[in-house]
């Protein structure tokens, strides 16, 4: 009697299990593609971070509205938070794999991605068959996709050498433009614009002089800029060149404001919705231009990319800020069809010389180095526009206005990458 | 030796905001041996609290009112936060502004975003006053240093020749004695809290504006503050002035001559264009390292005088 009791729970216990198991393969069939998101969601760059997940979270149900991915499995952004600091974004990453997410976006801060390729590479080389690859969407060091290139890597941004060649270019059309002022912020991202600035000013600029060429202690530790200002202003520059982003880049504008500097601004960041917000009513008092990929206000966007920043300006009363976001995820989703599984090593090969409609052309991921080769464009802060920068439903009464556009030729540059692949 | 005058000038008027900012601490500090880790909170909360008023009333309610509201705050935090924690010693009262700090950010964040807000200086004082060396000077700057001048001569004065700075001073060194005369020493402490907090408030509102308000400017301003005291002598009103107007002139002048450090590495025969660790230290310029200019007279400053510029006792 006991021995039938024993054998009618080990026999339920292995039709149970057998249930169980059937279930859960039927559910992995439409199981959504988890994507993990690492960027700061807490802490002082949160709202950088939360902007992110916003834009991918908004892409991916672009993705999903129209079928999802391999007949019907849906994308879905898993957000990491990583407080900007370094350790946690190991963690989340140790968290991701445990979680078996088999992608990774990051790009705010070119440290953690940094962190993440070598976490990947290392990964990758230790658990064959449970690849992990990284999507980078915003971190911009060039070394990424040069000495340290890797299989495992996709950039979707320009990188600095691109964004400095974007902004040398514009200058080289500005024949009022004769002494440009260099200011960056020291460390490996303002070192590398300095270094593709010095290289690309003379190759294109052959008439302008470079008067000075300063790095200062980064993140918000100058709290005057006035000095600086006044060195800008002996040295008679006409214009100021600069990588720097955050607080950094909000003085020198504000104090260069302030001091009725007669000078111009070309920046990477000087666009970012918080810049734009530090900047108040400064912003009228000087001539400010970023480079990137979009701006509402350019005429001749495509009409994928305008459609996508009116619906995400409508969801978040945000204006849409850069285009970089939507196509990565588009162009990933393009890839796993293409590969008909949502294997990376596969994905990989399929995102490998793959081409999207971008908001100004084609754009394509450069099979070589995995560096995405893209146009850009320069334009100005102005109070005349059509439609005004919004975010969160403010309207910061200033708006961009295209100065010019720079051609994939102009941005290509060569790469030293020598790529290492799986396959 | 005009880039010197002009140095020395930009540097007082930068010295001088560093100055009303800490002048809040060290008033805490000389009167109730509080240091107050959250200072810089209470610069950052007047900022917010002048946008707040300007975007409604304009700035010059907000000059009167913010460092009003930062001060009942302050005093508030005294009297319901720190006084219960007073009787656990200084260490408790140190950690529990440290985590004050901490709080502030975080409800800063949760009221006015995390991206700055647009804080800027007023119309009508947003006017050339002259301009030198080809920059020009608001008529903002200029008040910016009259309202710091201000304040130090009305709180000198107010410590050292009035019966309410009386008062305060004795209930520092005699708090039994001043209790015994009838005076109530613990609210004597929460005002003098509230009046140290409202001092940060006024640098925030006149400071928020010109360096930019979000919700990182106490982190990245906090620790020049303490700097300032140590080196100026804990509580030592004078010696916060002098340490203020020193720093923000090493500031200017280390940027404004920019002198390179090569030479000396020259003299050891090392090359302009060397590898490895090296590379980044024949390249440095005082310049590069201005904003290091102070941590590195701190340091100094503690090995060999660790009571500071006029302090009177030791750290």
């Amino acid at each position: 009697m006991r021995l039938m009791g024993i054998i009618a729970c080990l026999t339920g216990l292995v039709i149970g299990g057998f249930f169980a198991a059937v279930t859960s393969t039927s559910a992995s069939a439409a199981e959504n593609i988890k994507l993990g998101l690492i960027e700061p969601f807490s802490g002082p760059v949160a709202a950088v971070g939360i902007d992110a997940l916003q834009a991918f979270e908004t892409a991916a149900e672009q993705v999903n509205a129209a079928g999802g991915v391999l007949g019907g499995r849906h994308i879905e952004i898993v957000g990491l938070d990583n407080a900007m600091s370094a350790e946690k974004t190991t963690q989340q990453l140790k968290k991701a794999v445990d979680m078996g997410l088999k992608y990774i976006i990051q790009g705010i801060g070119s440290n953690h991605a940094l962190n993440i390729i070598k976490f990947v590479n290392k990964h990758n080389k230790r658990n064959p068959g449970n690849e992990i690859m990284f999507l980078n969407h915003s971190a911009v060091t060039t070394a990424f996709t040069n000495e340290l290139c890797s299989f495992w890597h996709f950039r979707f941004d320009a990188n600095v050498d691109m964004k400095v060649a974007g902004l040398v270019t514009q200058m080289s059309r500005d024949s009022s433009i004769k002494k440009v002022y260099m200011i960056n912020q020291n460390y490996a991202y303002g070192k590398s614009f300095q270094a593709a600035a010095r290289t690309l000013l003379k190759e294109r600029t052959p008439g302008i002089e470079l008067v000075g060429d300063e790095l200062i202690v980064p993140f918000g530790k100058v709290q005057d800029f006035t000095p600086y200002i006044a060195k800008i202003k002996a040295s008679g520059a006409d214009t100021i060149l600069t990588g720097n982003w955050g607080p950094d880049l909000v003085r020198l504008v504000k104090f260069a404001a302030g001091a009725n500097l007669p000078a111009q601004f070309y920046t990477i960041y000087g666009g970012l919705t918080s810049s734009v917000a530090g900047y108040g009513a400064d912003s009228q008092k000087v001539t400010l231009k970023q480079v990137n990929e979009y701006h509402e206000n350019h005429d001749g966007l495509s009409a994928d990319s305008m459609a996508f920043g009116d619906s995400y300006l409508a969801k978040y009363q945000d204006t849409w800020y850069s285009d970089r976001q939507r196509w990565l995820i588009l162009m990933l989703a393009e890839a796993i069809d293409k590969a008909g599984s949502d294997d990376p090593i596969a994905v990989g090969k399929a995102l490998e010389g793959l081409t999207f409609q971008g908001p100004l052309g084609e754009v394509q991921m450069r099979a070589s180095d995995h560096q995405i080769q893209m146009q850009l464009m320069v334009s100005s802060l102005t109070g005349e526009y059509s439609r005004p920068i919004m975010y969160k439903g403010n309207d910061f009464h200033v708006a961009f206005a295209t100065d010019g556009t720079i051609s994939r030729e102009d941005t290509t540059l060569p790469t030293t990458c020598d790529m290492q692949r799986p396959y | 030796m005009e880039v010197f005058v002009f140095s020395l000038f930009n540097g007082v008027l930068y010295g001088m905001l560093l100055f009303l900012l800490a002048s809040g601490l060290t008033l805490i500090f000389s009167m109730m041996g509080v240091l107050n880790f959250a200072h810089a909170s209470f610069f950052m909360l007047g900022a917010y609290f002048a946008y707040q008023i300007a975007d409604h009333v304009g700035f010059w309610p907000g000059l009167i009112f913010a460092p009003i509201l930062v001060g009942v705050v302050g005093a508030a935090v005294e009297r319901y936060a720190l006084r219960p924690v007073h009787r656990f010693g200084h260490v408790a009262e140190l950690l529990f502004t440290f985590g004050l700090a901490f709080v502030i950010e975080e409800i800063v964040q949760m009221v006015w975003g995390k991206v700055p807000v647009p804080y800027d200086v007023p119309a009508s004082l947003n006017v050339t006053a002259f301009a030198w060396q080809g920059l020009d000077y608001s008529a903002y700057r200029i008040f910016m240093l009259l309202i710091s001048v201000a304040i130090f001569v009305a709180l000198f004065f107010g410590l050292t020749r009035t019966r309410i700075g009386l008062i305060i001073r004795a209930a520092l060194s005699h708090p039994h004695m001043v209790a015994s005369l009838g005076h109530d020493v613990p609210k004597v402490f929460m005002w003098t809290f509230g009046v140290g907090c409202a001092l940060a408030g006024v640098a925030g509102v006149i400071g928020g504006n010109v360096l930019g308000t979000e919700p990182g400017m106490a982190i990245q301003l906090g620790p020049i503050v303490f700097v300032v005291i140590v080196v100026g002598g804990l509580g030592s009103l004078g010696g916060a002035l002098i340490a203020s107007l020193l720093i923000g002139i090493l500031n200017n002048l280390a940027i404004s001559y920019d002198f390179s450090f090569y030479p000396i590495f020259a003299f050891f025969g090392v090359e302009r264009d060397v590898e490895g660790i090296l590379a980044d230290l024949v390249n440095l310029t005082t310049a590069g390292i201005a904003p290091l200019v102070p941590y590195l007279l701190l340091v100094l400053m503690l090995i060999f005088r660790p009571r500071g510029l006029l302090g009177t006792r030791d750290v």
